[in-house]
């Protein structure tokens, strides 16, 4: 049947195509999402496998024949739409499925690269998205595909045709809501969270009935509000998000918390519990909120079935250098003393790599992977920072004589140790592959500042790099032991995610436009191809007809381009793109 | 996520290159040829800028029209999404464009005129708003608070919100001031809300004491509320900095010709009255700039 499909050429029509492929193209159904980690054939989830390892068994591709590799089709999105292209590509029977900035989705054909159907979303005037226009990839459930869009709709798509299967708006776009992660499956719920941390909103996690957008349950991520669930249609009261209002904020600051879960979160089945990671607490001055301002920079583990908050961790309590908690936590084993330990793993913004128990969210252990942090000089016994309050930038209402405050450098910069971009875990190694940046910020508070014609203190930023060297670095961490085992240096800051193979490899982008594969013990660098743009996208590799595949985005943006002084320097050369690149072995090598 | 970062003006100039060239800002011989002028204004921002059944209404929108009438021109409005601050304003509306909207405007209205703004540095000296000219200030804006008259006796001094509840809108000064100011002694009563129109909802319902914002927005609403019941307080706001400022326009900085035009209007417009007109048409309390008190001399 595969081989019948694989000379389809698009000049057929798609019913024929799909005649001919018959059992081929089946729907997507909860056992492959559940077994995507292990089944080599097809990429089902973000993450690669719902626990988000990005790790793939395949090893025909390995550290021998990786410098065989080459492309076999590059695809190009097309438009004068360009800009970031931070998309992880799915794969299911023979058709790429991919998100495009500006909340584009198309269908690509694995084997030939031809375009199957494109949806471009309308995007309403005035959308006003913080860190451009990105989207992180689709999830499939079903005959569907599902994203989300900038302004905050989850948009389902027959995966045959591209038209919309239905259509739902999660949060207003006009108060500050988009969407730009890639949404999970679990037990036929889409689960996604929201973006729009800075506007005074309350991040809330949500889950949907995958096959026709019915509401299921949403929980707020900020101490203080309703969860809801929905039974036979009826909305009802499902607790109060930590109890009660006002145990961690002053005041009813808590009605506008932020904490917004807008990186999406993995899921582990042996547990039964999703992982959700929430950013910064609003307002932006910590001064103003003294507390803990529950669940802001926390991971939640969540209930899937109720949307209940099972456990919670806060890495960043009482934030004041706008470090989201938002980064994956990535579920994985390990044995300690002949034990089985269920831990799960993350790397914060605030640059330290925190080992939990994904039971009871309990601390096992924590490390600075980033190598410069002045906020706060370790982690208690709990994984509670211990902080350096001379690191903590001051309160612009001090400044009363219209001056600049006093200038409080930080490290890492609020774009964070290591930023959305996804890590990896290998298998085989047992090793965490973290793209981190080392980057420090100036703040200063600037009273000269104005909002919508009103007067308004503001924080300055500049971000610099710490090396002249490097800003990004990649590293492979032991988890057990905090221990770094190699690192690969990046001229300018990484931004793109990671996967690793039973190949002893390690593929990432860089936004000098290069797909590095390299040795995943040692770092050796054993395949570099150029892909014209900067990468910030996750690559994934799978098998078809006897071969494997590996395929990036490249096009370079996302939040870097955004900032100047140092970091501008090093990028404002990069050139904006938009292409799938596809690879593989040639088909004789040996 | 983002706040204010005045280095990625620099940036953001590299890029600008690359923009297609339609609905750039024109020349004041441009536009008189073109015979319309497209102004920013603030969208869903009473009583400034703001739509009654799809009509435009507001100060900004009558000072906009008088402005193309003077210029004899038509006058295209166009609706600005606040970012976080006005250097995105600008960026994003009159010398750069949006990145999903890649077109500008000839004039935007509601910026600051405060030299120590318009002439800010960077951090490496350069400066901010090289790329555009602010000028024309045409009213002086300050902070307000409105209060509930059988709540509190009187507003004397800012003291009795440490007994009554205030309510505010979230990220602006009046927030940082209540939450902050004398310790934070005031952070338990003030209530955040998502803007000034509910704040006052909700004093009107009883939920909060008083309001504080801008004093244009809630002179403009004490309107229409009960003025005995909801007088405006007279006291003053101890430690915060800058009590207030004065608010023009800017064109982008090659099109000063323009902005020398427009100037000329403004200023007939204040000494002639009509601004103070427009103002008390929608019952929002005029403070005329210093720039034209007959008292100072200027250069």
């Amino acid at each position: 049947m595969i081989k019948t499909c694989k000379n389809n050429k698009l000049s057929l029509s798609l019913c024929i195509t799909l005649a001919l492929c018959g059992a081929a193209s089946a729907n997507v159904t909860d056992k492959d999402i559940a077994n995507d980690q292990v089944t080599t054939h097809d990429v089902v989830s973000y993450g690669m496998g719902l626990k988000g390892q990005r790790y793939s068994p395949l090893s025909m591709i390995n550290t021998s024949t990786v410098k065989e590799m080459r492309p076999v089709w590059a695809f190009s999105l097309g438009g004068e739409k360009q800009r970031g292209q931070e998309s992880q590509p799915m794969i299911k029977d023979g058709v790429m499925y991919i998100t495009g900035s500006y909340s584009r989705v198309y269908a690509i054909d694995a084997r030939t690269g031809d375009e199957l159907w494109q949806y471009d979303a309308r995007l309403p005037d005035g959308i006003m998205p913080c860190c451009d226009v990105i989207n992180r990839g689709v999830a499939l459930y079903g005959d569907l595909v599902i994203f989300g869009t900038l302004d905050a709709k989850l948009v389902a798509l027959n995966k045959d045709t591209g038209k919309v299967v239905w259509k739902k708006k999660v949060e207003d776009y006009k108060a500050g809501y988009s969407i730009t992660a890639a949404p999970i499956v679990v037990k036929g719920n889409i689960i996604t969270g929201v973006s729009g941390g800075e506007f005074g909103i309350v991040g809330k996690v949500r889950a949907y009935n995958a096959l026709n957008g019915q509401l299921v349950w949403e929980r707020p991520t900020v101490e203080g509000h309703m969860g809801y669930i929905w039974k036979d249609g009826k909305k009802i009261e499902n607790g109060i998000s930590g109890g009660k209002p006002g145990q961690t904020w002053p005041g009813d600051l808590w009605k506008s918390g932020g904490a917004a879960p807008w990186l999406g979160g993995t899921y582990d089945a042996d547990v039964d519990l999703l992982f959700f990671g929430t950013g910064n607490p609003a307002p932006w001055n910590s001064h103003l909120r003294p507390g803990d301002n529950y669940f802001s920079a926390s991971r939640l583990a969540i209930d899937p079935d109720t949307g209940k908050i099972v456990w919670h961790f806060q890495t960043t309590p009482h934030d004041g250098w706008d470090y989201d908690g938002v980064n994956e936590l990535i579920p994985f084993d390990y044995t300690d003393k002949g034990k089985t330990i269920k831990a799960a793993a993350t790397a914060d913004r605030n640059g330290f790599f925190y080992v939990l128990n994904r039971e009871n969210g309990d601390f096992i252990r924590g490390f600075p992977f980033s190598d410069k942090i002045t906020w706060a000089s370790g982690l208690d016994s709990n994984g509670r920072p211990i902080f350096v309050e001379a690191g903590r930038p001051g309160n612009p209402m001090d400044s009363k004589d219209g001056k600049e405050g006093k200038t409080v450098v930080a490290a890492p910069s609020f774009l964070g140790g290591k930023n959305w971009m996804p890590m990896a875990y290998s298998q085989d190694t047992e090793l965490f592959y973290v793209p981190s940046n080392e980057w420090e910020m100036d703040i200063w508070n600037e009273p000269t500042a104005y909002k919508k014609g009103a007067a308004y203190l503001g924080a300055g930023f500049t971000i610099k790099a710490i090396n002249e060297e490097y800003i990004g670095v990649l590293k492979a961490i032991d988890p057990k032991t905090g221990k770094e085992v190699w690192r690969y240096k990046n001229y300018s800051p990484l931004w793109g995610g990671i996967l690793t193979t039973g190949g002893n490899l390690v593929f990432m982008g860089n936004p000098e436009g290069y797909l590095l594969a390299m040795n995943a013990q040692t770092g050796e660098i054993k395949y570099k191809f150029n892909t014209g743009s900067g990468i910030v996208g996750s690559p994934v590799t799978w098998d078809m007809d006897g071969e494997q595949y590996v395929s990036v985005l490249s096009g370079w943006g996302g939040a870097v381009p955004l900032w100047g002084g140092d970091v501008a320097k090093r990028i404002k050369h990069l050139n904006q793109g938009g292409t799938v690149w596809t690879f593989k072995l040639p088909k004789n090598y040996n | 996520m983002k706040r204010i970062n005045r280095s990625w003006l620099r940036y953001g100039l590299i890029c600008s290159l690359a923009f297609s060239s339609t609905g750039f800002a024109r020349s004041y011989d441009d536009i008189i040829d073109s015979k319309e002028i497209t102004v920013a204004i603030y969208r869903d921002f009473a009583p400034f800028s703001y739509q009654i059944d799809g009509l435009p209404q507001g100060i900004d929108v009558d000072v906009a029209q008088h402005i193309a009438q003077q210029l004899n021109v038509e006058l295209k409005l166009r609706w600005m999404t606040a970012d976080e601050n006005v250097e995105d304003d600008l960026r994003n509306n009159l010398w750069k464009g949006h990145f999903l909207k890649r077109s500008v405007a000839d004039l935007m209205l509601r910026v600051p005129y405060d030299k120590a703004y318009s002439q800010m540095r960077d951090d490496i000296g350069e400066l901010v708003h090289e790329q555009v000219h602010m000028f024309a200030p045409y009213h002086t804006e300050s902070w307000q608070i409105i209060y509930n008259a059988k709540q509190i006796e009187t507003v004397s001094t800012i003291a009795v919100f440490q007994y009554h509840n205030i309510g505010v809108e979230v990220d602006s000064i009046p927030q940082f001031y209540l939450t902050s100011a004398f310790g934070g002694r005031m952070r338990e009563s003030a209530k955040h809300f998502s803007s000034i129109p509910l704040a006052l909802d909700a004093m009107s319902n009883g939920e909060v004491d008083a309001a504080m914002g801008l004093r244009s927005q809630i002179s403009h609403f004490q309107h229409s509320l009960d003025s005995k019941q909801y007088p405006l307080a007279e006291n003053a706001f101890p430690m915060m900095g800058r009590q207030q400022w004065d608010i023009g326009m800017a064109v982008k900085t090659q099109h000063r010709q323009l902005g020398y035009a427009v100037g000329d209007i403004v200023e007939a417009m204040i000494k002639q009255g009509h601004m103070e007109k427009i103002f008390a048409h929608y019952h929002t309390l005029y403070q005329v700039p210093d720039l034209y008190l007959p008292e100072k001399s200027h250069p």
